[in-house]
């Protein structure tokens, strides 16, 4: 493979990890408005204190896979707690008090991970065995890029596993798609809300342990990746999974190929993009909900 | 002069025909009204003819001009006034506001950024006027909201006048009303459409017998038929297939 | 208006205060005040989407950032370009700004609304960051002369002096504030609460929903480009961070909200409010934005018609009966 040809393939694979990621915090974010109506402005933030979470758990185990277990978990729980505290307190009030309680509720956090892990940026060490270079068919590549894609797809594996095959799934999609059919149905719809939220905020925090070796862990690490989320929810359809799995790995594409060739032009081709999609077909071009 | 026609309207709403060749004719004065049991197609016929929506097929002609697919703001200026079934007014603000609203717009003061709306006296006269008039001055200051029910469904089919429109569609005005209230509610609205042309759907027959002066069937998005209370009162087959239908559920 | 003594009562002590402030204060205090009126002005502006028109925008920086590079940028490359009109300048920008966005923002409301300005407010800072030929990327625009005021034949009053910015910058933004409280109590001002509370009964009254939001966005655009305006006098540095960042979109919302969105002067007392306790909190920690944003999460749960709505409700319990009265509507 020449040269030109290997590079090309090599921003597609960092494409794809990336997509892979903005598709785990994406689905989380696109669920939880289609069920609750709620665009959590908050979302990345839990991607980002994932990242966090990660740190201390290694510096405590120096084991990164402890810490791929139990900080996304912390970040889930985090979520859960704020559902159940914070947003089911202004539910009744409508959308527009949800949406100020979930921009308060990014600021803290924002400024909560500084007041206790400061604001430097800490540095993950990739876990051993996965930092290094995989050459293929006369290309190298980094491992860890691999992995990251490959994580993805197992946990897109497990939770579709979970949302086709079981029962509960089965409550979930409905929740997402019609909240008070499921209610007037007699299910727990609360409970349903605080599960929902939990595993998305879970998801996100993959996304942040995932990323964190690669990207370092800093305040500011939510910046894109939350931006980036919100044009993947509002494109590809608010409450579609499917319509953010397709727009996250073209954004994906589109941020690598884009760096590369037309820096300047990509992100307004995705604000523009993004732009066309809300004043045309505000449900985004898969999702029904508005 | 009809002031209102339509010509072979059909709607449908993602294959469900919901009106299918609605060919109605209001004659200018005339008091109409539309009857027909739930899911006639009653209110769909209203957002046609107001804009709401412009019909899958067919025209609506408004003092003679094609009127197809014009916006509701549009008839508005051009003469019509509509009113809603499930009240809908501008609940945080006062009776006099949700009035003064609808005088700012007939006198043409839209875009006015220079003067103070309080001080405009003409514009405030007017707007107490239309209040004494609805026996509503006395609730002036008391928000949309936290108006009685029958007061709120007034100020409801008001602002529908208070651009004081050739043509005024209501619809429903005298929903959820009781006795009284309905009562009441129908002076009103005789003594406010004087010189104009009504068309309203109603359920309560009092209501339509005391006010029409022609009558439309509508059942299953068709026209059964029109004609006058007594020609519609004597008909056997629509009395009973609807009449008697209509004043069960009117007793209920 | 029935205009008795008394009402003029606050706004002559208000004055006062105003007047001798500078005096009794260091220039650090003083400066405090001058951050406060800009942004009471810009917070302002923000509420005639919010408060006035119901529209959350996430991108309000969008036209202060505008306005503010507008005005640096005007000083920075044309020498001698006098005082006044470089405020214009900011707020003709904002404006130009303003009619570009419009024909797409009024096409939504609600979560699509606030997702659009989002995009918007990002975009510019953004392009902002990549264009830094013009404007200097991160680093900004800064250093620039800033002019004096002229009055012809009379004096030239430097604007380098903190006291004599402080009465200028209080000055304009006053003018500002008394125009855009006319603004809303004029006509068009209560047809643009009409389609805050229900949009589709002003369309059926006759009137044209989407030019009513056009012109109100147009007039909190511009206004809230003179706030950036302001801004660049006062910093002599305009950068990314300090007027086109997403924070910037968010700090005129938590000071309407704290405040009061249900009143005209609420965003004037939240943006006091919050500065102060900016005052106070970075005595003990540089964590400002923690503070503001624990406050903000009290506001919406506790408070959601801010500190006037809570003055509100005291009031009607301790003075009058009817509890209706705690309902009314403020804004018109």
């Amino acid at each position: 493979m020449s040269p030109t040809t290997a590079m090309y393939v090599a921003q597609a694979i960092h494409g794809l990890a990336y997509g892979m990621l903005l598709f785990l915090v994406s689905s989380g974010l696109t669920m939880i408005f289609g069920m609750m109506g709620i665009l959590n402005i908050a979302h990345a933030s839990f991607y980002m204190l994932a990242g966090y979470f990660c740190y201390t758990v290694i510096n405590m185990t120096g084991n990164f896979w402890l810490s791929l277990l139990f900080a996304p978990v912390l970040a889930g729980i985090t979520g859960v707690l704020v559902e159940r505290f914070l947003l089911r307190k202004v539910h009744v009030r409508g959308h527009l008090a949800e949406l100020l309680i979930t921009v308060g509720i990014m600021l803290v956090i924002l400024e909560g991970v500084k007041v206790f892990w400061g604001t430097e940026s800490l540095m993950i060490r990739m876990p051993k065995g996965l930092d290094g270079l995989l050459t293929i068919a006369g290309m190298v590549y980094p491992v860890y890029r691999l992995f990251i894609i490959g994580l993805s797809f197992v946990i897109l594996g497990i939770m579709a596993l979970i949302l086709f095959k079981t029962r509960l799934g089965k409550i979930v999609r409905a929740a997402v798609s019609d909240a008070d059919m499921v209610s007037a149905l007699g299910i727990n719809t609360p409970l349903v809300f605080m599960l929902v939220f939990g595993i998305g905020t879970w998801l996100a925090g993959v996304a942040g342990v995932a990323a964190a070796p690669l990207l370092t862990v800093f305040p500011g690490m939510a910046d894109q990746m939350g931006m980036d989320a919100f044009v993947v929810v509002v494109v590809g359809g608010f409450g579609s999974l499917l319509g953010a799995f397709v727009v996250a790995l073209c954004l994906g594409e589109l941020n690598a190929y884009g760096i590369q060739f037309i820096p300047r032009l990509a992100p307004v081709l995705m604000f523009a993009f993004m732009a066309i999609v809300l004043s045309f077909k505000p449900t985004g071009f898969f999702g029904e909900r508005e | 002069m009809n002031i209102l026609e339509t010509e072979n309207i059909c709607h449908d709403f993602k294959g469900l025909v919901a009106l299918f060749r609605v060919n109605l004719q209001v004659a200018d004065g005339e008091r109409h009204a539309i009857i027909g049991p739930n899911g006639a197609g009653k209110t769909t016929l209203f957002n046609v003819v107001t804009g709401t929506f412009p019909p899958s097929n067919g025209r609506v002609f408004f003092k003679g001009k094609d009127v197809t697919g014009w916006k509701p703001y549009h008839l508005t200026r051009f003469g019509m006034g509509r009113s809603f079934q499930i009240t809908s007014t501008f609940s945080r603000l006062t009776a006099f506001q949700n009035i003064r609203m609808a005088i700012l717009s007939k006198r043409g003061i839209r875009f006015n950024l220079f003067n103070r709306v309080d001080n405009m006296r003409e514009v405030t006269e007017e707007t107490d006027e239309v209040l004494r008039r609805i026996h509503l001055d006395g609730e002036r200051d008391v928000p949309a909201s936290l108006l009685s029910y029958g007061k709120h469904r007034s100020l409801e089919v008001s602002l529908a006048l208070a651009t004081d429109p050739e043509l005024v569609m209501l619809d429903e005005p005298t929903a959820g009303m009781s006795r009284d209230e309905t009562h009441h509610a129908v002076e009103l609205i005789r003594r406010l459409t004087e010189g104009k042309t009504m068309v309203i759907i109603e359920h309560d027959m009092d209501v339509v017998f005391s006010l029409a002066d022609r009558i439309t069937v509508l059942h299953h998005g068709e026209i059964l038929a029109t004609g006058t209370p007594d020609e519609i009162r004597e008909d056997q087959a629509i009395k009973d297939a609807y009449l008697g239908e209509l004043e069960a559920s009117d007793a209920a | 208006m029935r205009m008795s003594w008394k009402n003029w009562i606050p706004w002559v002590v208000i004055l006062i205060v105003v007047v001798f402030y500078p005096v009794v204060t260091d220039i650090y205090y003083t400066n405090i005040f001058v951050g406060f009126a800009i942004f009471a002005l810009y917070a302002v502006t923000l509420n005639l989407l919010l408060g006035y028109n119901g529209l959350l925008s996430f991108g309000h920086a969008m036209f202060f950032g505008t306005g503010a590079y507008a005005t640096a940028l005007v000083l920075t490359h044309i020498p001698g370009f006098p005082l006044l009109p470089s405020i214009l300048v900011g707020g003709l920008a904002a404006a130009v700004m303003a009619l570009i966005v419009t024909p797409l923002l009024v096409r939504v409301s609600g979560t699509a609304f606030a997702m659009l300005t989002l995009a918007f407010g990002q975009l510019m800072f953004v392009l902002a960051l990549k264009f830094r030929e013009v404007t200097g990327g991160e680093d900004g625009v800064g250093g620039y002369p800033i002019p004096p005021l002229k009055i012809p034949g009379v004096a030239s009053i430097s604007m380098t002096d903190a006291t004599n910015f402080y009465y200028f910058a209080v000055a304009v933004t006053a003018l500002c504030l008394w125009l855009l409280w006319h603004y809303t109590k004029t006509p068009f001002g209560s047809l643009v609460v009409g389609v805050r509370d229900n949009a589709m009964r002003v369309d059926f009254l006759g009137l044209t929903v989407r030019h009513i939001r056009a012109i109100n966005l147009i007039v909190s655009g511009t206004f809230a480009g003179i706030a950036g305006a302001m801004f660049a006098l006062f910093q002599d540095l305009v950068s990314t961070v300090g007027v086109l960042d997403i924070f910037n979109s968010f700090s005129p919302i938590m000071m309407a909200y704290v405040g009061g969105v249900g009143s005209y002067f609420g965003p004037i007392i939240g943006s006091g409010i919050l500065a102060l306790l900016e005052d106070l909190t970075r005595q003990y920690t540089e964590r400002v934005e923690l503070v503001n944003g624990l406050v903000f999460i009290l506001a919406v749960l506790y408070a959601p018609m801010g500190v006037v709505g809570l003055l509100d409700a005291a009031k009607t319990k301790w003075f009058s009966k009817s509890v209706e009265k705690a309902n009314v509507e403020r804004l018109s």
